[in-house]
């Protein structure tokens, strides 16, 4: 690495020196309470999978450039040069870490192991070594929010083309638009992903509220998150901000993913809306009677898997358990509190590099793997995308016998007048 | 309707997790060579939104979009 490259790389660095961070990166007393707090490390016992390990290696770096030589700070322990070899660490570091926070509950101090990785993918970035493939699908984001023109036309026929799913779900009245796209004035702005499953369902039940709603013309999932790139993140998010405004909506709803959720909710700051994910709008309309479900659709045992984004690092908890309960007639819980919930081994951009990590991903969530079977449950539900595929990759890999199932689906299948 | 193109390698991508389909495209693409055409079928909005934006990010070219029925066909050649 040349010394013009390093001198850039730990600008960046320097960039996410807060407060917080620096707390993080001074106060580790190497308890080893965080050890077996790690899926990664319970399933493949490795001491490069142990918490503390992880965050050490952007420690030492740390230390080397921002902490004045002969400092007594024991914690800190060694200090390391940025090379290209520290590097390759940072990226073992970070790409098997899910940033899934479980560590974080047990740490006695709360130090955040996700947020001192975020600092190893921003330099995998700024050295151009992070996974190429999440740039791609982030600049693909990108361009899509400056060229709305190129695809507006075929987005909306396309979404024509599934309203007859969608009333196969629930009828619509005489008169009303089954699935409305770019509608001003419209309550709520539905931010789904790519694929039908993510929209058939939620319009189902969105229609079946009465909801004055409307479909966003953009994906939700942030995959400037998922590379650790601020800026890749910011640009994503703000095409569904400026949507979000023109269309004057009061609420943003995002579709089942973990990370668009997180995203939205904690950085889109202080706008003329509030952002909801579509569980807790679901819970809502459940409270308000807005909508029935039939139980008796569900009399097999059902477990609920918490997204670590939506639940551990964002508080939606209650609101699905509210959900099930009027969903299934046998709910099983998977940990006995959810916020210690194992995590399903594909979160931290994981799962979007599909087939590459598909050995680590089965090996490292052996422990939730093991969770699964213990309900005893036949189907495992969720409200994230990510976990649904890691989740269904697992049942295969472990021979479970499990159906993962979108939590929205259920409900849109259990809706009745 | 336009005289459809023949494509090298034939890809269905219906129905795919996200983001399986601008993945699948990009590491399909370079199973062809250089000015060769890959066909794509998809029945996702998203995934139909996501191949011209990701056709202009990665250098690619949609030679044709066929609608036919629910799905979607996508002619891409390979530039680079
Ligand atoms: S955030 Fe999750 S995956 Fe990362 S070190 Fe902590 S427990 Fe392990
Ligand atoms: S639990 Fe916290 S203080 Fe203890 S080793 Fe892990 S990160 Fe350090």
């Amino acid at each position: 690495m040349d010394e013009q490259t390093r001198q850039d790389l730990l600008k960046l660095f320097e960039s996410k020196l807060n407060q917080a961070m620096r707390l993080y990166l001074e106060t580790c007393s190497r308890c080893g309470v965080c050890t077996q707090a790690c899926h990664v490390y319970a399933s493949m016992p490795q001491a490069k999978y142990i918490a503390a390990y992880r965050a050490e290696i952007v420690r030492r770096i740390y230390k080397k450039y921002f902490k004045k030589q002969g400092e007594l700070m024991p914690s800190l322990g060694e200090s390391k040069s940025l090379t290209d070899m520290a590097l390759t660490e940072l990226y073992e570091a970070a790409y098997s870490c899910t940033g899934c926070r479980r560590c974080m509950v047990y740490c006695p101090f709360g130090i955040d192991t996700q947020m001192i990785m975020s600092i190893a993918k921003l330099l995998l970035v700024g050295a151009h070594a992070e996974p190429e493939i999440l740039t791609m699908l982030a600049d693909t984001s990108i361009a899509k929010g400056e060229s709305l023109d190129i695809f507006r036309e075929g987005f909306l026929a396309s979404v024509k083309n599934l309203e007859a799913q969608v009333v196969e779900k629930w009828k619509a009245e005489a008169g009303e638009t089954v699935i409305p796209v770019d509608k001003e004035g419209a309550d709520l702005l539905y931010v789904a992903l790519a694929g039908a499953h993510s929209i058939i369902p939620a319009a189902a039940v969105f229609n079946a509220a009465k909801e004055n709603w409307t479909l966003s013309f953009f994906e939700a999932v942030n995959f400037g998150a998922f590379v650790g790139d601020p800026s890749r993140t910011k640009l994503i998010l703000n095409r569904i901000v400026g949507e979000a405004l023109r269309l004057k909506v009061k609420e943003v709803c995002i579709c089942e993913c973990g990370t668009a959720f997180r995203v939205m909710k904690q950085l889109s700051g202080k706008q003329p809306f509030k952002v909801s994910s579509v569980t807790e709008v679901h819970a809502r309309y459940l409270r308000e009677g807005r909508i029935k479900l039939d139980k008796s659709r569900n009399p097999e045992p059902v477990t609920y898997h918490d997204p670590c984004q939506i639940a551990r690092n964002a508080g939606i908890i209650d609101e699905p358990r509210y959900i099930l309960k009027h969903l299934v007639q046998d709910y099983r819980e998977l940990a006995p509190e959810p916020i210690y919930n194992w995590c399903c081994g594909g979160g931290g951009g994981l799962v979007a590099l599909g087939e590459d990590t598909l050995d680590f991903r089965m090996k490292s969530a052996k422990v939730k793997a093991e969770q699964i079977k213990k309900t005893g449950a036949k189907t495992v539900c969720t409200a994230c995308e990510n976990c649904h595929t890691q989740l269904s990759d697992l049942s295969a890999h472990y021979q479970l016998g499990t159906e993962v199932k979108f939590l929205t689906s259920m409900v849109a299948d259990s809706l009745v007048k | 309707m336009a005289e459809e193109i023949k494509a090298d390698k034939s890809m269905d991508l219906k129905g795919l997790p996200c983001p399986m389909p601008v993945v699948k495209i990009s590491k399909g693409i370079k199973d062809v060579a250089v000015g060769e055409v890959v066909m794509c079928e998809t029945s996702d909005p998203g995934a139909l939104a996501d191949f011209p934006a990701w056709a202009k990010t990665s250098g690619n070219e949609i030679l044709q979009t066929v609608q036919e029925g629910n799905t979607v066909k996508f002619y891409i050649k390979r530039k680079v």
